[in-house]
């Protein structure tokens, strides 16, 4: 384990040499620097996207209060530099360092990466080799940091999981204390074997440690794993049971550079009561658990008197699901009106209670009106379980235009399961009744000249683990470049709607990356080799050098993207995430018969997740 | 007038009483690396956590009145910057530097600062001169040099073009508190003309041939703002 501190100086030509400087230098209020003593246990907190998306992430700011609660542990924050500083720094043989007390990387205790997205791995590694770290797991030694990862990806971490020697599954808020304290009687102990620490750390109840697991393979077939005695057969999803009664962070770090949302954030709950069967999000959090309104309210308030933001955004996957909503928007406008400050309510469903709400909450302009109907046609929103029709969408879109929106988005998907080009047409149906619909109602209304705003954007289907669509077959590169010009052509006419895509190559390949296995480590650490960084960036994208390098390993799209039977080994079956496989296959099975499941507060469907003993399940 | 001061102009309620704080501020360390307009949120969200009885902007997006001297480029010290704020009731210095410096991150504190009732002048109007202090390896010699020529031409990058400027006319003169590693000059700034520092730096590896790598690695500090016209300086704080 580390023990030296050094103290990395960026010369200042450096920093007036690369875009954004204010990104590399930390110094914003709230920080944290607390100083370095014997026996504490380091962690850094690894954030693989530039500091602007990184600040803006609220596990980051919740995991860096917990860990630097007890006085023995400390947490401090590094973010991937842009390409400009990466050369910067590779050149001047400057490693990578904390923004707290600009330590290199490699002399922390723990490296903890925040995963939110597939596309950011090869960044993983940017960090790691800018820091000094050993990028394989198997290559490290004692002076080196034990190097984990947490957030949604961690569900099938198998392409990354030569590079992690733990990953966390589930919530971190425990679970990292937990992790840290192991290390820190390692320390204390002096002891050197750190394939003991790690069987050890193996042992918390969320904690999977891939070299522990070694994958078998048929032919071109993942077939299971060897497990190494002591690897538990099953790792599962740590949840936080009682929002309420853990800390929030109320004082978050407030960067001093423009960051990508200007706001402070507030969680209304974690989880989703709605089942679209296409969603990972809905089934990871399971179960819904919410916060109380006066614990939201008086948070809320402290963190605006905390940061000086004008603005608080309402983060969960779904506000309009909130219980409390009415009750907490009214306490915190009470409370903001007077002070200049707004609240921003993203995702919320439509109706008459939204559109009065989104017209008290905000100062600013009537802003655009967002709907995810996700697919084109009934038939195919019952597949996915979209519990939205299209009388509901019209009557909640007649009653906003009647109010004076007059900017709608749709958000759709392509190559869902079942889809055909019916279906697809579908999307472009459904944007000109919207667009006809404006018209009428502003006719009935007595005639305003405004132009429709009405933008439709497709992204594709990509299935992913612990979904009922996880045995999937997922389109093709032709097939969803044949969706989108279709779609295209039948939008082109009508100049009131707007159509954008998504990028397909970067979709696909994180389609592979989403349900990989083993054999895809090697093929990511030459991508990193070969320069690929930030490939979340569709500049910086390189198809024909993936592809190059998948084939230099015998590797085929397919092998990753054809698809499963429900019988079959799955890499992520180690991970246990409360809704079981049975659910899946019933809910994959629904699916085929078209037939939609209730939600959690109208009927509880028996997805597993009540295992937990804790939020909807029980109340 | 500036967007900002222009923007305080548009949206103030007709007979609406301004109370202004104005103050000056030094800025060093991880602060300076920052643009104009991100100083200025940080400034805002400072105000906000400071709990001042702020005037606000009117329209969609209300801000708090908020107004600088001169825009600080990013990498730029200084030990003498002026900010005004605009409160609905009179503040008493103390007390505002008190509050806000309790408020504002490492790096950026207010020195001094004076209440004016109801300023007659725009602060970025008063601006007329500015001295400046820039540390690098044998730098004074160089600057020196420069002023003891007629003129100083250099490429200047104006509405997408490059243009040739004399820049000795801004040039005012040498501080006898110079050390040949740290050079100080008095220069023209403000609305009327400006001479950033950058800019000279860049006339000095052209012109003298000075190092570039070291002009890259030189810091800059703003020393002072004054008002009044040279040789008949006077501070800012004086007009009101
Ligand atoms: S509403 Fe559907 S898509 Fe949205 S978070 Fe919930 S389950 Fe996912
Ligand atoms: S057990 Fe029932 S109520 Fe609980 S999350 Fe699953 S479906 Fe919803």
């Amino acid at each position: 384990m580390s023990k030296k501190h050094t103290e990395v100086k960026v010369p200042h030509s450096v920093l007036m040499s690369v875009e954004s400087p204010g990104r590399y230098v930390g110094g914003e209020k709230n920080q944290i620097v607390k100083p370095i003593t014997e026996g504490m246990v380091r962690t850094v907190f690894c954030f693989p996207d530039i500091y602007e998306i990184g600040m803006s992430n609220l596990a980051l700011q919740i995991l860096y209060k917990v860990l630097n609660g007890p006085e023995w542990s400390s947490c401090e924050r590094a973010f991937s530099p842009w390409p400009d500083m990466d050369a910067k720094l590779r050149e001047n043989n400057i490693p990578l360092y904390s923004l707290e007390t600009k330590s290199p990387l490699n002399e922390f205790d723990v490296a903890a990466f925040s995963l939110g997205y597939e596309m950011c791995f090869t960044n993983v590694l940017q960090m790691l080799d800018l820091g000094g770290i050993p990028l394989l797991s198997k290559d490290r030694s004692e002076e080196d940091p034990i190097v984990v990862a947490g957030g949604p990806v961690t569900c099938n971490i198998e392409p990354m999981a030569d590079f992690f020697d733990a990953v966390f599954i589930g919530e971190g808020e425990e679970v990292d204390l937990e992790f840290t304290a192991v290390i820190k009687k390692y320390k204390d102990e002096g002891k050197k074997d750190r394939k003991a620490l790690l069987k050890e750390l193996a042992k918390i109840e969320g904690v999977y440690v891939p070299s522990l697991y070694t994958p078998k393979f048929e032919g071109r077939r993942f077939a299971g794993f060897d497990m190494e005695e002591g690897a538990p057969a099953s790792v599962k999803k740590r949840i936080i049971k009682d929002l309420d009664s853990v800390d929030y962070p109320t004082r978050p770090v407030v960067p001093n550079n423009n960051v990508i949302h200007d706001r402070a954030y507030l969680e209304l709950f974690r989880g989703c009561i709605r089942g679209c069967r296409f969603c990972q999000a809905g089934f990871l959090y399971r179960p819904v658990r919410e916060k109380s309104a006066k614990t939201l309210c008086e948070q809320g308030i402290a963190i605006m008197k905390n940061t000086g933001y004008d603005d608080l955004g309402m983060l969960s996957l779904s506000t309009s699901d909130y219980t409390g909503l009415p009750e907490l928007t009214d306490g915190l406008l009470e409370d903001f009106k007077p002070k200049h400050q707004s609240l921003s309510l993203p995702s919320l469903r439509i109706d008459n209670f939204a559109l009065e709400l989104m017209e008290k909450a905000s100062q600013t302009r009537k802003s655009g009106l967002t709907f995810a109907p996700e697919a084109g046609t009934q038939r195919l929103r019952d597949v996915i379980n979209k519990g939205i029709n299209e009388e509901d969408i019209m009557s909640a879109l007649k009653l906003a235009f009647a109010g004076g929106w007059s900017t709608v988005k749709l958000y759709f998907m392509l190559g869902l399961p079942t889809e055909t080009m019916e279906d697809v047409e579908g999307i472009a149906d459904l944007a000109i009744k919207i667009e006809k619909l404006y018209f009428d109602t502003m006719r009935e209304l007595g005639g305003k000249s405004r132009k429709p705003e009405i933008t439709v954007s497709t992204s594709m289907f990509i299935p992913k683990p612990f979904t009922p669509f996880q045995w999937e077959e997922q389109n093709t590169r032709e097939e969803f470049l044949e969706k989108q010009s279709h779609l295209r052509a039948l939008l082109k006419k009508h100049r009131n709607i707007r159509y954008i895509w998504h990028d397909v190559e970067t979709s696909c390949f994180e389609g592979i990356l989403a349900r990989g296995d083993r054999r895809l480590c090697p093929v990511i650490l030459d991508g990193y080799k070969e320069g690929n960084i930030f490939a979340a960036w569709d500049q910086f994208y390189k198809d024909e050098n993936w592809q190059a390098i998948l084939a230099r390993y015998d590797l085929k799209w397919e092998d990753f993207t054809k698809g499963w039977s429900t019988e079959d080994a799955l890499p992520w079956d180690v991970i246990d995430v409360g809704v079981t496989k049975a659910f899946l296959k019933r809910e994959r099975a629904k699916a085929y018969a078209e037939t939609i499941t209730e939600n959690c507060r109208s009927k509880c469907a028996g997805c597993g997740a009540a295992c937990y003993k804790a939020g909807i399940c029980y109340e | 007038m500036n967007n900002e001061e222009r923007l305080k102009q548009m949206t103030r309620q007709q007979h609406q009483h301004e109370y202004v704080c104005r103050g000056v501020f030094e800025r060093k360390g991880a602060l300076s690396y920052i643009g104009h307009l991100d100083l200025k949120a940080v400034f805002e969200r400072a105000l906000r956590r400071a709990e001042l009885p702020l005037l606000y902007t009117q329209g969609f997006n209300p801000r708090p009145m908020l107004v600088f001297a001169l825009p600080l480029g990013v990498g730029l010290d200084t030990e003498g910057d002026y900010f005004d704020v605009s409160m609905e009731v009179p503040v008493e210095p103390e007390e505002y530097i008190r509050r806000i410096n309790e408020e504002l991150p490492d790096g950026l504190r207010v020195l001094s600062a004076v209440s004016i009732d109801e300023p007659k002048n725009s602060l970025m109007s008063v601006v007329t001169c500015a001295s400046y202090r820039i540390e690098a390896p044998g730098i004074t010699d160089a600057v020196l040099k420069v002023f003891g020529q007629e003129s100083v031409e250099t490429m200047k990058k104006s509405k997408g073009r490059e243009i040739k400027v004399d820049i000795r006319p801004l040039l005012i003169k040498p501080l006898t508190s110079s050390a040949p590693d740290a050079a100080e000059y008095m220069c023209y700034a403000g609305s009327q003309q400006n001479l950033r520092p950058d800019v000279l730096l860049k006339a000095l590896c052209e012109t003298q041939g000075y190092d570039e790598k070291a002009a890259l690695d030189a810091r800059i500090t703003r020393l002072a703002l004054y008002g009044g016209t040279y040789p008949d300086l006077t501070s800012i704080e004086g007009l009101l």
